[in-house]
């Protein structure tokens, strides 16, 4: 029981809390623009370096670093829109969508030389320790990630609904033309999605990033996890989002601990397949992921 | 004079790699006798028969301008592939390698040129054989072929080519001409001697282990070192507790199944083959949850900033590193000339000490086919059968052949992580020998 | 194609040559005399290239062939029939194991039966087809992104299974060689005579590439102009519409899966043939991401556009790297310097795909139209 809840329940919890920040981050990109995000990987990585490059050279306490890389990849997202995305405005989305494949390459090749050939660690205040939770041990930085995670969102949930640069986001959303006729900025509204994304990108490569075994730049591609987590949720959902990156997360742990043990016969690191297995099972039943929007089909 | 003499040598060069086929040692003979009989008193160049890859004209940016130039071809990972942290220093310890080869006069009245046809293939196979492709007509042989399944992609070709080459890997089966044609020159142990070796001092100098286990990544590596494991539990009556398989965190995001893994085999000592950051992770986690086992690494589990991650207590205590030979605090010959190569500064991790090392086969290649004046692919590709490698003591003189099971190196040094350590560990023995892995009987590939 | 050709010669009005007098004429591939003689140029050109290239060129151009032979079978599912997928790697997977387990070489490893190319061909193309048909009905439930990132799944569950089914694949890490290309009892990789001629090696393996890719291209122009191909485009466009006037959308949408599917094995099975050998990791996300690539490079829903986008896309790595040695302040010798050759490499080809995009928005495809409009109104300037 002990097992369950510490490495299953709070273990993926504190995993799909991550997801559920990329997953956000895609959400809020694919509602202003229809756009899938590729390079979100290479913005993740990034924000991991930056943290890690705050703490060890600058100093920084953890909360201030995190924050100052949060700003840093908040402006390379904007910059990114528009340098590369602004003139994709009205193409194709699946052109726009390999602009940000360049834009991937382009960007993971920088993480890779910045990294260069060490490892790096981000001297999170968490580290190993373990703490007592209703008298079971489970990992302090599983805790950390759920509640930094899930405020980032809140935060940025409560932006949308409440605030008026939130109200036009929206409202660029629901129809971009009728935004712009009420005087909305449509195009200011696409960075400010994509510097959004960036920075909640870069919060979840710091908490990614404090893995025990410090990471590499290849630990970029773990971001493509995301992938499922917003079809499950339903690509235009940001609670869809949420909800399915803590879902797939807790499967995701639970089939680490269990599956050797009871289901051997599906081979070694199985659980890199369940995200996809359950998205499989949820589009069968839900063609819309569980909170996406139908699309009203006229003739 | 001497220009005319150049022109001419250049257009000669020229017809010379447009009819590489045909006619190849008149060729290089009639080159030779005009230039390097009056200009090179001391090579013996006027000797050395040569065609494809190595040329009159000397290299660009010659240390030796009066010699003539061998181009090697390098095929690694050097910017955004999987081995790129470690790729890099490996090419950089390449370059300095052959560098020195050049200060001390070359190879039989040739300088070595490896920067003009080194190619990042992003340790991709379909990259791999198309760059192998591209610089093939151009080069003598590869001072590097990065990885296996891509190594594996270029082997019939390289074979139909005659082009031999050192791997940067230490997969088993590059041992056996079955697998690798005679073509490829390895140095130092395999991943499955590596780990038997480990175990044997491990019995020998902490403690008998009853249970064993090995973690990995499937394949050429873990595999491998799986397959050592799993002998050494056989021959010494331990329990063999199993190989758990699992992959880099950019595919499964955390080591989190390995670490249960581990903590429910119980085992005394489990033998590591995966990446640095992996192995921190696995033995942080398992000792913070209490696992009393001792942890033994394979050589590229390693990597210095491991002691400023999270898990730096945790591997101070459990972990030990294997390695082919010393690292860069090393006493031999051979250590102290890759310390003169790099002016006093530090690598940025071991690739630099294991791309310098790797070269030793090559060179000595080079120097038994100039010997037998017969610079060609062919009289390359003949002197590798009995070759003896003089490792300069960073390694006992090899000799490569038929049979491995006898030529096999079969020695380990054993490190520790040290905070004074220049690259993070100092090494607790060197010259390390079990008896396990004297009495395994290597006749195929491992895995 | 043949048929049409001869129609057309003798519909056709002397001095009138854009006239066309039958429906079939119009449709015919070859419709006007520029396009028949560019076509017979191009055709000597490639079939003199193995002897004018070296041999790097010539395993290129074969893969630029195999790469235009998966694009259009993605073209076909994708730009015909609007079926955005990104599973095309799983597809391309399977042929190349289909075949490796038929035509290539048993070992302790791996199983392998050796049998002649001209049963592993067919077969590479055929299971994957068989296993695009048995996933179609549930990719037919959804559509756009949502298709898109569950065929993705595909290539991750793909991976898995291919990791695991060792004896056929020889799981991750070494890999597997992949099938030999003996073509009835002929070496294709050997060295042969022809005509008083040495043939360079491999030349024969060209040959036989270049003419199963010119089949399959004729044959999805000739499927693309069909009842069939048509049905494609009135589900691109509307399927609701499509559903309206008749046409049968799970069967459409089915068959495009199946077709495509086809297309991506024999590119498959072909593209390791090349290379030499195959891992599980070789079938990934970014093999499906460079032929999204190919299509949207070249021109969505045009064959000779994914011909061009598949030769820019194995193309231009090899021209960038010629290109970035040019590039002044960057060492050429890894680990020194804040920027190597490599690197600028790599961005470069980056870059190209995101300015290429930005710039010429229907593709290789549309800046050929561009080209050929201005030339065709020379010198007036519409």
């Amino acid at each position: 029981m002990a097992e369950l809840i510490s490495s299953g329940l709070v273990r993926g919890l504190g995993i799909g809390s991550t997801y559920a920040l990329l997953a956000v981050g895609f959400v809020i990109i694919y509602r202003a623009t229809s756009v899938v995000n590729f390079a979100q990987p290479a913005l993740m990585i990034l924000g991991a370096y930056f943290t890690s490059v705050f703490i060890s050279s600058a100093g920084l306490p953890f909360a201030v670093a995190v924050v100052a890389a949060m700003l840093v990849m908040a402006a390379i997202g904007l910059a990114t829109e528009r340098i590369a995305l602004r003139p994709m405005v009205g193409r194709p989305p699946f052109a726009a969508a390999m602009v940000t494949v360049g834009v991937f390459i382009t960007l993971y090749v920088v993480a890779h030389r910045l990294i260069g050939s060490r490892v790096r660690a981000i001297r999170d205040p968490w580290g190993l320790e373990p703490v007592d939770l209703l008298g079971v041990t489970v990992a302090q930085i599983d805790l950390a990630k759920i509640v930094i995670s899930l405020t980032a969102i809140a935060v940025v949930g409560l932006f949308l609904a409440r605030s008026r640069l939130g109200l036009a986001m929206r409202a660029t959303s629901l129809d971009q033309e009728v935004a712009l006729a009420q005087g909305v900025n449509v195009g200011r509204m696409f960075g400010l999605a994509w510097a959004i994304s960036g920075a909640l990108a870069a919060l979840a490569g710091a908490l990614i990033g404090t893995v025990a075994g410090g990471f590499e730049a290849s630990l970029a591609l773990v971001a493509l996890k995301a992938l499922p987590v917003i079809i499950i949720g339903g690509l235009d959902s940001i609670k869809g989002a949420v909800i399915a990156g803590l879902f797939v997360g807790v499967a995701e742990a639970l089939t680490r601990t269990y599956q050797p043990r009871y289901a051997d016969w599906l081979g070694a690191n199985f659980d890199v397949a369940v995200p996809y297995v359950i998205m499989i099972v949820v589009l069968m039943i839900r063609p819309y992921g569980l909170f996406g929007t139908r699309e009203v089909e006229r003739v | 004079m001497r220009s005319t003499a150049r022109r001419t040598a250049a257009v000669l060069g020229a017809v010379a790699l447009l009819a590489t086929a045909c006619a190849v040692e008149d060729d290089g003979d009639g080159e030779t006798a005009e230039d390097g009989g009056t200009e090179e008193p001391g090579g013996d160049t006027g000797e050395i028969a040569f065609d494809v890859g190595v040329t009159e004209e000397p290299c660009p940016d010659a240390v030796n301008p009066d010699n003539g130039c061998i181009y090697l071809g390098v095929l690694s990972d050097l910017s955004e592939g999987p081995f790129a942290p470690v790729a890099v220093p490996i090419t950089a310890g390449q370059e300095a390698f052959w560098a020195r080869v050049n200060e001390d006069g070359g190879i039989g009245g040739f300088d070595v040129d490896i920067a003009t046809y080194t190619r990042d293939t992003l340790y991709d196979p379909q990259q791999h054989s198309a760059r192998y492709r591209e610089i093939e007509p151009n080069i003598l042989a590869l001072a590097q072929t990065l990885g296996t399944p891509t190594t594996e992609a270029i082997l019939s070709d390289m074979d139909a080519d005659n082009v031999i080459g050192a791997p940067a890997s230490w997969w088993s089966g590059w041992a056996f001409d079955d697998s690798d044609q005679g073509l490829i020159l390895e140095s130092g142990y395999s991943y499955c001697i590596e780990s038997q070796v480990g175990l044997d001092w491990f019995a020998a100098n902490v403690s008998e282990p009853a249970t064993v286990l090995a973690v990995g990544y499937p394949g050429d590596y873990g595999g491998d070192s799986a397959a050592g494991v799993e002998h050494w539990a056989e021959a010494n009556g331990a329990e063999y507790a199993g190989f758990v398989e699992t992959a880099p965190n950019t595919i499964v995001g955390s080591q989190d199944a390995a670490v249960s893994a581990v903590m429910e085999s119980g085992a005394d000592a489990v033998v590591l083959a995966v990446g640095p950051a992996e192995t921190g992770e696995i033995i942080g986690k398992t000792v913070v949850s209490g696992f009393g086992g001792q942890f033994l690494g394979s050589v590229p589990t390693w990597n210095p900033a491991l002691l400023e991650s999270a898990a730096a207590d945790a591997i101070l205590a459990t972990y030990t590193n294997i390695a082919p030979w010393e690292g860069i605090d090393g006493t031999s010959a051979a250590h102290d000339a890759i310390r003169e190569s790099l002016d006093g500064g530090n690598p940025e991790n071991d690739g630099y000490i294991f791309g310098w090392v790797w070269s030793y086969p090559i060179k000595a290649a080079l120097e038994a086919a100039a010997a037998n004046g017969d610079l060609t692919r062919e009289g390359l590709r003949s002197v590798v059968d009995g070759l003896e490698v003089d490792y300069e003591g960073a390694l006992p003189a090899a000799t490569f052949g038929a049979d491995t099971n006898e030529n096999a190196i079969r020695q380990a040094v054993i490190n520790r992580p040290d905070e004074e350590g220049t690259l993070g560990v100092s090494t607790i023995e060197a010259e390390v020998t079990g008896e396990t892995a004297e009495a395994y009987d290597y006749t195929s590939a491992c895995s | 194609m043949i048929g049409t050709a001869i129609l057309q010669r003798r519909d056709r009005v002397r001095g009138r040559p854009l006239l066309y007098t039958s429906y079939a004429a119009d449709q015919a591939i070859l419709n006007t005399p520029a396009k028949r003689w560019w076509t017979a140029v191009l055709m000597i050109v490639v079939l003199a290239l193995p002897f004018l290239l070296s041999r790097d060129l010539t395993s290129l151009m074969m893969t630029v062939f195999i790469y235009a032979i998966g694009g259009i079978g993605l073209n076909l599912v994708t730009g015909y029939a609007g079926q955005v997928s990104l599973g095309h790697a799983f597809f391309m997977g399977l042929g190349a194991y289909t075949a490796a387990v038929l035509g290539g070489a048993e070992t302790d490893r791996v199983l392998g039966f050796g049998l002649d190319m001209a049963i592993w061909l067919p077969m590479a193309g055929i299971v994957p087809a068989l296993v695009g048909l048995a996933v179609a009905p549930l990719a037919a439930r959804v559509r756009g992104l949502y298709l898109a990132i569950l065929t993705l799944g595909l290539v991750f569950i793909g991976e898995h299974v291919f990791k695991e089914a060792r004896p056929i694949t020889g799981g991750a890490g070494v890999g597997r060689s992949p099938a030999e290309p003996v073509l009835f009892g002929m070496d294709l990789h050997g060295t042969y005579h022809a005509f008083g001629y040495i043939l360079p090696r491999d030349a024969m393996l060209y040959f036989v590439c270049l003419l199963i890719f010119v089949v399959l291209a004729v044959a999805a122009r000739n499927l693309a102009r069909s009842k069939l191909g048509r049905a494609f485009s009135a589900v691109r466009d509307r399927d609701i519409a499509a559903a309206v006037m008749g046409v049968p959308l799970q069967r459409t949408k089915t068959l495009a899966f199946a077709i495509s599917s086809f297309y991506a094995g024999i590119a498959g099975a072909l593209l390791v043939v090349v290379i030499g050998q195959m891992t599980p990791a070789n079938w990934d996300l970014f093999l499906s991401i460079q032929f999204l690539a190919v299509i949207l490079i070249g021109g969505i829903a045009t064959i000779s556009g994914s011909i061009m986008g598949a030769a820019f896309v194995v193309l231009m790595p090899r021209l960038v790297s010629e290109l970035a040695g040019s590039v002044p302040f960057i060492s050429t010798a890894p680990g020194s310097g804040f920027l190597t050759v490599f690197h600028v490499q790599t961005m470069l080809f980056g870059a190209l795909i995101v300015l290429f995009l930005v710039l010429e928005p229907r593709g290789l495809y549309g800046l050929w139209v561009r080209v050929r409009n201005y030339w065709k109104a020379w010198p007036f300037s519409y």
